[in-house]
């Protein structure tokens, strides 16, 4: 437990400094891998905790933008409250439409929320270009931030700092949440509501609000938002942001608290670093999310929990060079995907495929990496085949170590844990 | 009347597409548990496998083939992704049918780019079938019309007159009992699914041809079909076709009338205030029609939450 | 209807379709009691249960607990108004600790669901309450296993004290010793007999021993119908019973 907090402490500490030693640009992703890190914790509380999955919670995250806007122009442009207490705006409304979704959501169970939640997101979607006086139509909203209790807001410095007490605050509130009888309801409803009800609990009641109390947070998330870029448009609303934190919790992990903050903070990192460099950034993280799924379903946060507890029971060493072994396959598997992806993408544009036409049968070579490839030749294709032949060599041989070392960690307990054997008798 | 039957068409035909498509939606939940979320990738793929073998295989083979090749993509997706996670519970399969829709639609806009492409129905059937008043209408939307059809006809005599029908339809309410029976599941459920991903691959080489072929294409129309199978209740083949009709024959209508609240206002003389309100009160059918069947579920959901022919859990 | 009974069942039937699982029950049950329900397989006694504690509705009749009309009623609301149940297949939270289990049983009955604004752990008694169940259920030592990881019997132990924390005035019990060994059993008799103090019991069992040895008052359940009810000695030489269980031959 101490160990933790100090690690906490560490991270809130360099969160702190970060705008001393970042550039300009680095921070304004901060800013946005904080934001995401609260939605992501928000919808999490719906997802993992209560066990609702939802397909609409961008709609959530962008009424608390869109009322956050608003209100930053109402009173003739000096806003309804000072800056600093903007979010609470976004918290408000997030609740108050939260509540009344939630109430109709609830009725049912499993996938028919799931399938409600993506079609209240669609309806506020398709509903909102109509309604130019609250949405702006095409081009949105916008608005100016407004200088607050000395501080000019003008600097996006000041703007990370006001985003990051916002979500060390509802991080916190979130936390708090969990300890609390109706956070403990929502672990309930996720595990097995026809109990709940013998129990006597009104389970509509308490998934609503478990539902509002989740949307209210994703509605300090979009205020968040809206004071960052001051402004909101209909496209948040899109299945897109709804898609976005959803893969980013589960890559992240939903039943460990802090997992999905994980996720959309290394996602939205990745993203911001890599989407200058490819255009199949979501495509990458698509096939993340589904190999997640399908080989470390808790996420990376709970890979992490595995690994630790495996390295309690067997110490580093013996774990050492599986270690090794794993991140190399890791490695393996990303260059031999990622070639395969960047040659794909190269031979399949636009650009591309009219300069074959013309080349007739001579398909031009394509530059990736600093070297030179031909489509056409089997050698430039046998590069992925071979990384992925290894790749997948290396992994099995990692997996096999990994094993060995904790059957001989228990076989090694369980000789300890032997009466026979402890006492000293001879076998 | 020329507006009546021109809606009353459009309106029986876009339901009977989201028809094919809903159909093996609400057969694969039915009987696996599963709510496919790349159903409707299923449909997209139909139109962009068509739309890439229709200058090698001409329009009809390119559709024939299409289908095919979608069938194949259901079963490895059910085999190799599906399968696997099943122990994890339901929730964790429909997200990873999530992953596989989101997955597919940017293979697509790798492939394809990220945009509509030109997928058009070949000269020889871009003709009209008959006049209605000023207009005519076209022969390809009618075939849309009977290729589902067809389908249905096929599907319902498979399902109720054939031995393989009768083992599905049990395996969609007892699996067990039907593998203690010594029939391989497994491969049922696999070709079930296979068949539905197959249904939704043709519906979108034959219809992606009229209506546009691009990559939100599955999302478009997914949302739709979602609706659909909850109106009409998960599970329920004919409560799919009454609430794919019903969708298709109210969007069609909605989307001639330029009527709003404040014209229904205006004959009680409330027009002129309901006009300066404006917001939702001005707001026209026609821009609704795409809302009025999310409007519609949630009534549903309110009124009788199984769906129109749906049956309690 | 008799206003001194704990629960009554008034001309309570139940089909499905064409077929009558319970054909015309009427059962008063005395306060503080403890009743056995006992009958064949297939008799219907889930059933009763179920119509009971409000998860099927009736096709008719009417069930009241006191004076209170129940029939017709949620689950939730029937708890809520002082019956319990426990089930047959145990229905626990398989992803939460027997600790956790327990305490959203106990959680409930202080009014609890809906409050945010406060830590769990500073709520005392519950957490007393909570230990204390733990206690008697001699599952302590198991309070932070996951329910899914305990053995059998201790899920049936723990499926028992979820019933029982919620301080019902009435305890519906569906087969609480299936697949416990003899020890497990004896200690689960005393349980019950013990946290049941002052309430009362409706016990649906197959161990003859203890349905015998436990109960006050046994009915006996034979095709949706209730044959016979009465003391344990009065049931035990009563003809129609015997030849309900073994036939006709030894009539």
């Amino acid at each position: 437990m101490d160990s933790r907090i100090i690690l906490g402490a560490i991270i809130v500490l360099a969160l702190v400094l970060a705008p001393a030693v970042l550039s300009p640009a680095l921070v304004n992703a901060g800013i946005q891998m904080l934001i995401a890190s609260l939605f992501a914790c928000a919808f999490s509380l719906l997802c993992g905790q209560a066990g609702m999955l939802s397909f609409g919670h961008s709609a959530f995250f962008g009424v608390g933008a869109f009322a956050t806007v608003h209100a930053m122009n109402a009173v003739g442009g000096a806003g309804l409250l000072p800056t600093p207490f903007m979010p609470l705006v976004g918290a408000v409304t997030g609740l108050l439409v939260g509540l009344v979704a939630g109430w109709f959501a609830t009725k049912r169970t499993g996938v028919y929320f799931a399938m409600i939640t993506l079609a209240i997101g669609e309806l506020l979607y398709s509903l909102a270009p109509h309604l130019g006086g609250w949405f702006g139509g095409e081009a949105g909203v916008s608005t100016m931030r407004m200088p607050a209790f000395g501080l000019s807001f003008g600097s996006n410095v000041q703007v990370y700092y006001l985003t990051l007490a916002w979500v060390l605050l509802c991080l916190g509130l979130l936390y708090l949440f969990t300890r609390t009888p109706l956070g403990r309801v929502a672990l309930g409803l996720r595990e097995n509501t026809r109990r709940l009800r013998f129990l006597g609990y009104n389970v509509h009641m308490a998934s609503v609000l478990v539902f509002a109390v989740s949307t209210m947070f994703a509605g300090v998330a979009g205020a968040l938002q809206a004071i960052n870029i001051e402004s909101a448009n209909y496209v948040l609303f899109n299945l897109d942001l709804s898609a976005e934190v959803l893969l980013n919790s589960y890559i992240g992990g939903v039943t460990f608290f802090l997992g999905p903050a994980i996720g959309a903070a290394l996602m939205t990192f990745f993203g911001y670093v890599v989407s200058d460099l490819t255009t199949s950034w979501l495509l990458y993280k698509g096939l993340l999310f589904v190999a997640v799924m399908l080989f470390v379903p808790r996420g990376i946060a709970g890979l992490v929990q595995t690994v630790a507890a495996s390295v309690r029971r067997c110490g580093f060493g013996a774990l050492a060079a599986s270690f090794v072994l794993h991140g190399v396959a890791a490695a393996l598997l990303a260059c031999g995907t990622v070639f395969s992806v960047e040659m794909l993408q190269r031979i399949f544009s636009q650009d591309y495929l009219s300069l074959a036409r013309l080349g007739g049968k001579a398909w031009p070579a394509i530059s990736l990496f600093g070297e030179s490839w031909r489509p056409l030749a089997a050698a430039t294709w046998l590069v992925p085949l071979v990384l992925f032949a290894i790749g997948l060599l290396v992994l099995r041989e990692a997996m096999r170590r990994w094993r060995a070392a904790i059957e001989a960690a228990t076989r090694g307990s369980d000789e300890a844990n032997d009466p026979a054997v402890a006492s000293g008798a001879s076998t | 009347m020329d507006y009546f039957v021109v809606s009353l068409l459009n309106g029986v035909i876009y339901g009977l597409l989201l028809f094919m498509v809903s159909a093996g939606l609400t057969l694969i939940f039915g009987m696996m548990g599963i709510l496919n979320f790349a159903h409707a990738s299923f449909y997209m793929l139909g139109a962009y496998f068509a739309y890439a073998l229709q200058p090698y295989l001409g329009f009809w083979l390119s559709v024939v083939v299409a289908t095919a090749l979608v069938g194949l993509v259901g079963v490895v997706a059910e085999r190799y992704f599906l399968r696997p996670v099943h122990k994890y519970g339901h929730a964790h399969e429909l997200l990873l049918t999530f992953g596989l829709s989101f997955i597919i639609a940017e293979f697509v806009k790798l492939f394809f780019g990220n945009f509509p492409v030109n997928y058009r129905i070949p000269a020889s059937l871009s003709f009209s079938a008959f006049q209605i008043g000023p207009s005519t209408y076209p022969f390809y939307r009618l075939l849309i019309g009977a290729v589902a059809l067809a389908m249905f006809v096929v599907i319902y005599l498979l399902l109720t007159r054939t031995r393989v029908g009768i083992i599905v339809r049990a395996a969609i309410h007892r699996p067990a009992m039907v593998e203690a029976l010594g029939h391989n599941v497994p491969v049922v459920f696999m070709v079930v699914f296979g068949v539905g991903a197959a249904l939704a691959g043709l519906a979108g080489a034959v219809a992606g041809a009229f209506y546009t072929t691009n990559p939100n294409m599955a999302i478009e129309l997914g949302v739709m079909v979602f609706v659909v199978v909850v109106i009409g209740g998960l599970g329920s083949l004919e409560g799919a076709l009454l609430a794919s009709l019903l969708i298709g024959l109210i969007t069609s209508f909605s989307i001639g009338v330029d009527y709003s609240m404040a014209s229904l206002l205006a004959l009680v003389g409330l027009g002129d205030w309901a006009r300066e309100v404006g917001g939702l009160l001005t707001l026209k059918l026609s821009s609704l029609s795409g809302t009025i069947p999310y409007a519609l579920m949630l009534v549903i959901l309110l009124v009788r939450p199984y769906g129109l022919l749906g049956e309690k859990e | 209807m008799n206003a001194q009974s704990a629960l009554s069942l008034r001309g309570v039937r139940k089909s499905f379709g064409s077929i009558d699982i319970i054909n015309g029950v009427d059962l008063d049950l005395v306060p503080g009691e403890r009743h056995a329900l006992i009958g064949p397989n297939g008799a219907g006694k889930s059933t009763l249960f179920h119509l009971i504690s409000g998860q099927l509705g009736l096709s008719a009749g009417e069930v009241f607990l006191g004076n209170q009309k129940i029939s017709g009623l949620p689950p939730d609301r029937v708890n809520h108004l002082g019956l319990a149940r426990s089930f047959q297949i145990t229905n626990v939270f398989p992803g939460l600790s027997v600790f956790e289990n327990l305490r959203l049983a106990v959680m409930r009955q202080h009014g609890l669901q809906y409050v945010f604004w406060q830590s769990i752990a500073r709520r005392t008694q519950v957490t007393r309450e909570t230990r204390e169940l733990l206690e008697r259920l001699r599952l302590a030592n198991r309070a932070s296993t996951l329910a899914s990881e305990l053995s059998y019997s201790e899920q049936r132990s723990l499926e028992i004290g979820m019933a029982l924390a919620s301080r019902p005035q009435v305890v519906l019990l569906d087969e609480p010793m299936a697949g416990m060994s003899r020890e497990e059993t004896d200690y689960a008799v005393d349980l019950i007999r013990d946290i049941t103090r002052g309430k009362t019991l409706f016990i649906v069992e197959h161990d003859m021993d203890v349905v015998f040895g436990l109960s006050d008052r046994i009915s006996v359940l034979v095709y949706g119908r209730i044959v016979a009810t009465g003391t344990p000695d009065e049931i035990r030489s009563n003809p129609v019973v015997k030849e309900a269980y073994l036939g006709e031959e030894t009539a």
